[in-house]
């Protein structure tokens, strides 16, 4: 149900922000197009473009919940998380180098990867299935990036645009969800030695299970439920940063960590 | 009366009446040696009126703070009894002006800090004991709008705080990343890392020596140092249980309760003062 957006509009703002990822130009909000406030038709739009990857041979190997933080869920006047799809392409592991040349404005965060045992199908998926299904959870990085000019994005602008998906680094430890406490998980995320972003499991919906368990709901109610083997990025821990050359460092107290590498060596190349 | 003791006269004032003032250097700049010589008369007030200094507190020890409130440089302010509410007890809002509370680390100093800023630092022998903390701010300048002079020279918003059970720095291990959580009447307020303290709150022990060493401060063995926010500070509500909790640490809690005594009058109050800064293995307050 897209209330009174029209098809034509569905797919004229999944072409625009289509062609911005292609050209590696940022475009007008797409809010133009489908409006502020009806998020199932950015939801179909985000559907549009998923289609056309999915077309091109890439793969779904996740999710990404955002919008999970109490003040950043104020800031866009909406009271609940909203959700992205990760594909093959998108994914680094720990000190992999990144190219920022791929990204359009990338901005990082610290997250909690959970890699699922089985799938999570019923749409009232409640956290302890979450934590039963949870074959092990991982340090992450998230790149975040959108495709709209100056991050000027409302709720339907970023879950148009994939949930202003970028990429994903994974630590290489996994750790098993047993004995660990989520919520009191102290985060840091270093840029040259200094932290530029902190926060605590907690900030994540109260904890990131709880974030995993609303997505599973979601996604299974919406016909793409989370299947075995799927990553779900549950959510920032703290602040986003904009991302620049170097090594960010996370640091995730009890359950390890990870670096993003972002380079420009490739950048001559790629403008091109 | 110089400057620095009129500028002491209307602080205090303020702050014994809860009346905001305006800014000190909307005019023209106090400087910084004018502002510490401020704080240091209006501390010098207090302790006239029987009040005893319990240690220091550090401001600004958080980039993301220092940046919200337009200042560059850690701060350095003084904590006394009167200002202390007991782990568990209760805080009367009636005494400040627009009260905001946050989560901290404390030191407990176990030797004098007065080195050169260029020796060797041994946290684990300057250390006695490590808690979680609980700080009231109170800005005596009208709407919480200050500049750094101004801050420095209202003690650095010192108006309250409450101490959790002590550790023993071994006990407690690195403090450079664990999750804290500031809850109000049970809710989430704010939750964070420690390391949203200048990084690692260990590294307060060494700003804490520059600034006391530059800025005439003793730190001395068994008082205390309050070493910065983890989180931002939120306004403190009008009743209800306040706690903070830092991961593997400990927590900590006051009451925000009207009946309580008021704050202006604690410094009457014989306060445990210094006893569990002397015996950190006593935990205060139980």
């Amino acid at each position: 149900m897209t209330g009174d957006t029209t098809a034509a509009a569905l797919h004229a703002a999944e072409e625009r922000l289509h062609t911005a990822a292609r050209d590696g130009v940022a475009c007008p909000p797409v809010r133009e197009l489908i409006g502020e406030t009806d998020q199932d038709a950015a939801y179909t739009v985000q559907s549009l473009g998923l289609a056309r990857r999915l077309a091109d041979g890439r793969r779904i190997v996740g999710r990404k919940i955002g919008l999970t933080s109490a003040a950043v869920q104020a800031q866009f006047g909406v009271f609940t998380p909203d959700y992205g799809v990760l594909l093959d392409d998108m994914v680094f592991a720990d000190r992999e180098p990144i190219d920022l040349g791929r990204f359009l404005q990338p901005r990082v965060e610290a997250e909690v990867a959970f890699v699922l045992g089985r799938d999570l199908d019923s749409p009232t998926t409640h956290v302890a299935e979450v934590l039963a299904a949870t074959e092990f959870v991982l340090p992450a990085i998230e790149v975040v990036d959108s495709r709209i000019a100056g991050w000027d994005i409302r709720i339907t602008d970023t879950i148009a645009d994939n949930a202003s998906s970028g990429a994903i680094v994974l630590g290489t430890t996994p750790r098993r969800i047993d004995g660990l406490d989520l919520a009191e998980l102290g985060m840091r995320l270093d840029h040259e030695g200094e932290p530029v972003s902190t926060g605590s499991g907690a900030a994540c919906l109260g904890s990131p299970v709880i974030a995993v368990a609303w997505l599973a709901r979601q996604v299974a109610r919406h016909g793409r439920p989370l299947r075995a083997g799927e990553i779900v990025l549950s959510g920032a821990l703290g602040p986003m940063v904009a991302a620049s050359a170097g090594v960010f460092h996370a640091r995730l107290d009890g359950l390890g960590e990870v670096r993003a590498d972002f380079t420009t060596t490739a950048l001559e190349g790629a403008a091109a | 009366m110089t400057a620095a003791a009129a500028f002491a006269a209307a602080l205090d004032r303020a702050q014994r009446t809860a009346s905001p003032i305006s800014r000190l250097d909307a005019g023209e700049v106090i400087g910084l040696g004018t502002a510490y010589a401020a704080q240091h008369a209006l501390v010098a007030r207090r302790v006239a009126r029987g009040e005893h200094i319990t240690g220091v507190k550090l401001g600004f020890t958080s980039r993301a703070k220092a940046a919200q409130m337009g200042v560059d440089d850690v701060i350095i302010g003084t904590i006394t009894d009167a200002m202390r509410v007991a782990d568990g007890g209760d805080f009367d809002p009636r005494g400040a002006i627009h009260p905001r509370v946050e989560p901290e680390v404390a030191y407990l100093l176990g030797t004098d800090l007065d080195g050169s800023p260029d020796a060797e630092l041994d946290p684990a022998t300057v250390i006695a004991a490590v808690a979680p903390a609980l700080e009231v701010i109170d800005s005596r300048y009208r709407d919480f709008r200050f500049s750094l002079d101004d801050v420095v020279a209202d003690n650095a918003s010192a108006a309250a705080y409450a101490i959790g059970p002590w550790r023993s720095p071994a006990g407690a291990g690195p403090l450079d990343n664990r999750a804290v959580r500031l809850e109000l009447g049970g809710r989430l307020a704010q939750t964070g890392s420690t390391a949203a303290i200048l990084g690692d709150p260990v590294r307060a022990l060494a700003a804490a020596r520059r600034l006391a060493r530059e800025h005439g401060f003793a730190l001395r063995a068994g008082t205390v140092l309050l070493a910065g926010a983890a989180t931002a500070a939120v306004p403190l509500p009008d009743h209800g249980l306040v706690e903070a909790t830092i991961a593997g640490l400990g927590r900590v809690s006051f009451r925000v309760e009207r009946s309580a005594p008021a704050r202006g009058a604690a410094g009457a109050r014989p306060a445990a003062r210094g006893a569990a800064e002397r015996h950190p293995e006593r935990q205060e307050d139980a």
